[in-house]
């Protein structure tokens, strides 16, 4: 995330560099300066503690961080592992770590944020980088083929219930809570998630949730929707793409068109979380922990009214020819990045990565007239426990993902100078300073804890104040949403999400007749991974997750 | 362990002398298989009770076992040769690529069989269900789909011959800069079908900047959506495939373009036939082998179609440009449903090993009967 | 110019005119083709010099159209002010480069030296197992093509697992020879076909062995298929992407695994995803313009018999 947030700032630097080469350039930054350019010019304030001086490598505006910057933060903040390690203490320990390689972030920035933990400690760290879309089955393959060969594991929280719930996970020492502060995290990120029959497995290094993006000049007096203000109800999206048909984008002149749902879901389960956007104002009561199964029975609830309905929605807007001509084809990157911020549509639901480049990617048409919110709601909400639709207004932000965190597998339990080697590398990423860096800075990772929400930081690093507030204001506000729906951590969720999102594009392709004959299709494959997993330990799991 | 392969030399073409061997080599030669055999049998042995609790000795790993196979196979080669002599030298030839493919291949044939009669999710327990996954697959109306898209993935083969052969014969006229068309017209050929679907698929094809968009707007049509419809998708794919596999067709009819004796089409040309005569009547009919080789090569190639359409649709829309590789990948890799996977990928194995099958017999024939 | 062009009829000589519309549809159709054979490349290429928004608006040509930029190989650490620096990313790119080359060549390498013996054999002599003559046992060896990889994919697990041959590049070398050895049996028994028996024979007479007459004689005349075979399995192991992916993590990790990861939740970096496509084709068609020739030469030998 924050790519082109701060790529847009890189790019002001680049131009007051080469201002001398002609106007063009000049009137390139006349325009950006808004955006903070007098934050850059002038000196960082020379505040005395590390948050400040980290926040300068490089510096915004002094070219892309490197890995020299990388190992630069990894030094400053080492700090609280020099607190609990004595040097040299884990000398001769080899440590696997498994992460990602997306876009040569993840595992390379880590890789340079341990080098100095390395130095320090006098442990060596090896590497096993994966492709996201091939990271479920990688985990799965190693598990189910016991090839486990990793000691440190980057993961996301929804597959706590394939590593945890199979105690493949080493619990977490008292102290690695201490160091990382782990009581500074929002609210969905504190217990049950990250933790699994009451012990504490995780250190949260991002958070995740989707928000509402749309845009601004769609709406309002003149606008070429002609509606007042942008729906807040799932309900009320149909007449939004009714009233775009034929007209053109305000700014691009190419065709308008209402929200974006990307029609082609596959994304090794990643896609499945877009219909969740939909469904979960349906189908997430406020009463009620669970959304996607029964609790006491693994029944699916995809089939029901509410989740047939979400599905109705969609189909209805792909009969309507409500879509861009390609989007059945279109990867989900593709809606996002080269729909919506190239000026294709009204709306969309996405991680925090489409507010940053909103306003400063390279390719973002639509920075000044983009505005966030939390997931739009429903008019009406299912109670699954009675049966039968409730006539209120519910909103749900879906904490698609819950967000990536390091984990340390029971490989090292045994041996307890290994144990501690692992932990306190793992300690070092989800060190408080060290993430104000990777939330601020191009990392693949968005804030998660209180202090990330100090806008006050933001802006001494060279942000614009009220866009910051705007976007991040969105995500603090899914976070701390007291009726948030968050996935449940069971064993194979990904294969559930997998499922559906195969299931669901031969649904809006039409090779099933109906929403309900497409959900029915996915609550049956839901039910057979439910037997072939166990139904019996699913609901025990499922309950956990939930706390329950 | 089947592949002591008695090879017959039945001095067909070679026609030497065997060579008498004294009965105390060919002992010798005996002994040494038979201690090889029995030192292969006792490694295994003693792994397989470790592995199974029975023993409490033996290696951490199936490693050494490796190296016994490996040995026993050097010692079976010394054999023959001592034992048979100068048909032992010449079983030497085939017997490295045999064993190491019998390696190979033995034990994961096996296993998948196996694994095809488990309902196994991966993050359950594998459960044994006999042919439940067979009859699972009879009624999936998208498996069927699949094969019936292979059908179409094949025919588009016979296209790709014929523009191969075009730019062979092109290449094979009088033309300048030869070499230059030739390595240019071979380089396709070279590109990893990843970077392929990345780079053209997903770049090139894009719907609103890909130059292919731009120029197919300037032509004409207004929504170039490449894969958004079931038939463009599906022709959209076949125009990727067969972009980086003509080169393939190409040099194997250009190499039989080249090989073709030139006295026969000078006599053609002095006859006073047409090129178009010539073509027919000569070229053509000669270049039948070669030309059921490359098709066949190709098809198989086709057969295994599926990098390009994982990368770029998905095997979508709702299932239009799915292989059965494609399909099969979904089903393993997304939805980690291996047993039934590997069902279906050993049903098609059988498929396509009966179809490859007829498919040889009847170009021998056809080309016996033309030729 | 060794074949005569079969366009050269006398009816075409005859006239002029003729003569000069063959010459211009010929042209025309070879400038085409070489168009669609080379565009993709160049916007490969390209496009690793470009920043976003020269990718999203489609601009096609250099310093006309956009100014080139180092961002795709700065972001692998290869652009000229970031080659001096450390960068873990390019150490990650030269260790999959490296590894790329080293499984590609060692598989090919494997699978000529025994793949070209079978083909030898398999052409001289008549051989016998059970049920199994020299056809039946060809096509044993062509069935290996036709596997489709999916098939192996947890079987090969548990095999390397037990074999401890998980992330090593012998691993992959021994799967990437299985692969490629049916290419190269039938690619080498057409050479061996096309090559005249009495050779042998009269090596034979000279008091060679069968192996000597396959070293001495035999194999000289075969090279060109061998390098054409070569070449093939080149081709296909450097591209392969899904045992790669499947079977290595940390150590033996080849450069089409990388590629594919270039995309997230971030969009896609058209521009460092340009440069690795690039980097990855690169060797490849080197290959190609260095050793075409011989591409060529090796499969004409069994082409027309």
């Amino acid at each position: 995330m924050k790519l082109g947030l701060y790529n847009q700032l890189v790019r002001m630097g680049a131009s007051r560099r080469d201002v001398l080469k002609g106007a063009a350039s000049m009137a390139a930054v006349a325009a950006a300066s808004s955006a903070g350019l007098g934050a850059l010019t002038g000196e960082a304030s020379a505040q005395d503690n590390v948050r400040a001086e980290i926040l300068k490598i490089p510096g915004v505006g002094k070219g892309s961080p490197t890995d020299a910057d990388w190992q630069k933060v990894g030094e400053l903040c080492l700090g609280a592992t020099k607190a609990n390690v004595k040097e040299g203490e884990f000398a001769g320990v080899e440590l696997t770590f498994m992460g990602l390689n997306n876009q040569n972030l993840h595992n390379f920035l880590f890789r340079g944020f341990l080098k100095p933990w390395e130095a320090y400690t006098g442990a060596k760290i090896n590497w096993i980088d994966l492709a996201q879309a091939d990271y479920n089955a990688r985990l799965q393959q190693s598990i189910a083929t016991g090839t486990v060969d990793f000691d440190i594991l980057q993961m996301g929280a929804p597959f706590e219930g394939d590593t945890a719930g199979r105690g493949l996970l080493d619990e977490m020492p008292d102290w690695v809570a201490t160091q990382i502060e782990a009581d500074d995290l929002v609210n969905y990120l504190k217990a049950p998630v990250g933790t699994w029959d009451g012990k504490t497995y995780r250190i949260t290094i991002d958070g995740d949730c989707h928000t509402f993006a749309y845009r601004k000049d769609y709406f309002g007096d003149g606008s070429i929707s002609g509606m007042a203000d942008v729906p807040k109800h799932w309900e009320d999206f149909p007449a939004l793409a009714t009233a775009l048909a034929g007209k053109n984008d305000p700014i691009t002149g190419t065709p308008a068109f209402g929200f974006l749902d990307p029609l082609k879901y596959q994304w090794g389960g990643f896609g499945f979380y877009f219909l969740g956007d939909r469904a979960s104002a349906y189908a997430k009561h406020p009463e009620d922990a669970a959304w996607l199964f029964d609790p006491d029975t693994m029944k699916p609830r995809v089939n029901n009214p509410a989740w047939v309905q979400a599905i109705q929605d969609v189909f209805d807007l792909v009969k309507a020819n409500a879509y861009p001509p390609d989007q059945l084809n279109a990867d989900p990157n593709a809606t996002a990045f080269s729909q919506f911020l190239g000026g294709t549509g009204a709306a969309l639901c996405w991680w925090g990565d489409v507010g940053s480049n909103a306003r400063t990617s390279d390719t973002s048409v639509v920075g000044d007239v983009v505005g966030f919110s939390i997931n739009p709601g429903a008019k009406r909400v299912y109670n699954a426990k009675t049966s039968a639709w409730e006539e209120k207004e519910n909103f749900a932000p879906n904490m698609a993902y819950i967000g990536w965190g390091v984990y340390v597998t029971s490989r090292v339990s045994a041996d307890e100078k290994k144990r501690k080697a692992a932990w306190s590398a793992a300690a070092h990423l989800g060190g408080k300073d060290l993430s104000l860096w990777t939330a601020a800075y191009p990392s693949g990772f968005q804030p998660y804890r209180n202090s990330h929400f100090q806008y006050a930081e933001w802006e001494a690093a060279g942000y614009d104040r009220a866009f910051v507030e705007d976007y991040l204001g969105s995500n603090l506000d899914s976070y701390n949403h007291p009726n948030a729906a968050i996935e449940p951590r069971i064993p194979g969720i990904f294969q559930y999400y997998s499922i559906a999102e195969d299931e669901l594009v031969k649904g809006v392709n039409g090779q099933y007749p109906s929403a309900q004959a497409t959900a029915d299709a996915i609550a049956a494959a839901w039910e057979k991974i439910t037997d072939q997993i166990g139904r019996e330990s699913q609901i025990k799991l499922y309950k956990a997750s939930l706390g329950m | 362990m089947s592949e002591q392969a008695t090879a017959i030399a039945q001095n067909m073409s070679l026609g030497a002398a065997l060579d008498t061997i004294a009965p105390g080599r060919r002992r010798l030669g005996r002994i040494i298989m038979m201690l090889a055999t029995a030192g292969l049998a006792i490694v295994a042995l003693i792994q397989i009770l470790y592995a199974a609790g029975a023993i409490g000795f033996g290696f951490s790993t199936w490693r050494p076992l490796l190296y016994a196979y490996i040995l026993w196979g050097v010692a079976l080669g010394v054999g023959q040769v001592m034992t048979r002599g100068e048909e032992g030298h010449r079983a030497l030839f085939l017997l490295p690529a045999v064993l190491f493919t019998v390696a190979m291949v033995v034990f994961p044939t096996l296993f998948g069989f196996y694994i095809a009669t488990l309902d196994w999710n991966l993050s359950g327990t594998p459960k044994f269900n006999g042919l439940d996954n067979f009859w699972q697959m009879l009624r999936d109306p998208f498996y069927s789909n699949a094969l019936l898209n292979m059908v179409f993935y094949v025919l588009a083969v016979f296209v790709e011959y014929v523009i191969a052969f075009g730019l062979a014969l092109l290449l094979n006229a009088q033309i300048r800069a030869r070499k230059f068309f030739r390595v240019v017209f071979l380089l396709p050929l070279m590109l990893s079908p990843v970077a392929v679907s990345w780079m053209i698929g997903k770049s090139l094809m894009e719907y609103r900047f890909g130059p292919a968009a731009t120029l197919a707007r300037k032509l004409g049509w207004d929504n170039p959506a490449f894969f958004a419809t079931p038939w463009t998708a599906k022709i959209s794919i076949m125009l990727l495939d067969a972009w980086t596999f003509i080169p393939f067709l190409m040099i194997m009819l250009l190499a039989g373009l080249q090989a073709m004796p030139r006295d026969i089409l000078e006599a053609a040309k002095v006859d006073g036939a047409t090129a178009w005569q010539t073509f027919w009547g000569v070229t053509f009919p000669l270049m039948l082998p070669v030309s059921v080789t490359a098709l066949i090569l190709r098809i198989i190639f086709k057969l295994k179609l599926a990098d390009i359409v994982i990368t770029v649709t998905s095997g979508g829309p709702g299932g239009a440009t799915d292989t059965v590789t494609s399909f099969i990948f979904r089903e393993y890799r997304d939805r980690s449903n291996v047993g039934y996977g590997t069902m279906l990928a050993m049903v098609y194995l059988i498929i396509i090993i009966v179809f490859v099958t007829l498919l040889l017999k009847l170009a021998n024939r056809f080309v016996r009967n033309v030729t | 110019m060794t074949a005569e062009a079969i366009e050269h009829t006398p009816s075409e000589v005859r006239s002029p005119a003729a003569f000069f519309a063959s010459r211009v549809f010929i042209y025309g159709a070879l400038i085409f083709w070489a168009f669609v054979c080379l565009f993709p490349i160049y916007w490969t290429i390209t496009t690793s010099f470009k920043t976003a928004p020269n990718v999203t608006q489609g601009h096609l040509i250099p310093f006309v159209d956009f100014t080139p930029d180092w961002r795709g190989w700065r972001s692998l650490g290869l652009s000229p002010d970031t080659i001096g620096s450390t960068s873990t990313v390019r150490d990650e790119f030269l260790k999959r480069f490296f590894n790329s080359v080293i499984t590609s060549i060692g598989a090919s390498a494997l699978a000529i030296v025994i793949g070209s013996l079978a083909a030898y054999g398999l052409t001289r002599f008549r051989y016998k197992f059970m049920w199994m003559k020299n056809e039946d046992i060809s096509f044993f060896f062509l069935s290996q093509l036709i596997l489709p990889p999916v098939v192996l994919a947890l079987p090969f697990l548990a095999l390397y697992k037990g074999l401890h041959l998980l992330d090593t590049r012998i691993g992959l070398i021994l799967l990437y020879t299985l692969m490629v050895l049916p290419i190269v049996i039938w690619i080498m028994r057409d050479q061996f076909n096309s090559i005249p028996v009495e050779l042998e024979e009269a090596a034979l007479v000279d008091g060679l062995s069968v192996w000597g007459a396959f070293f001495q004689i035999v194999l000289p005349i075969a090279l060109p298929g061998m390098v054409a075979a070569f070449i093939l399995s080149m081709v296909l192991c450097w591209n392969e992407y899904f045992f790669a992916a499947l079977l290595t993590s940390t150590n033996a990790n080849t450069i089409p695994v990388m590629v594919a990861s270039q995309t997230g939740s971030q969009g896609i970096n058209w521009w460092s995803m340009a440069a690795l496509s690039t980097a990855a084709i690169a060797p490849l068609a080197i290959i190609g313009v260095l050793l075409e020739r011989y591409l060529i030469k090796g499969m004409t030998a069994g082409a027309v018999k």
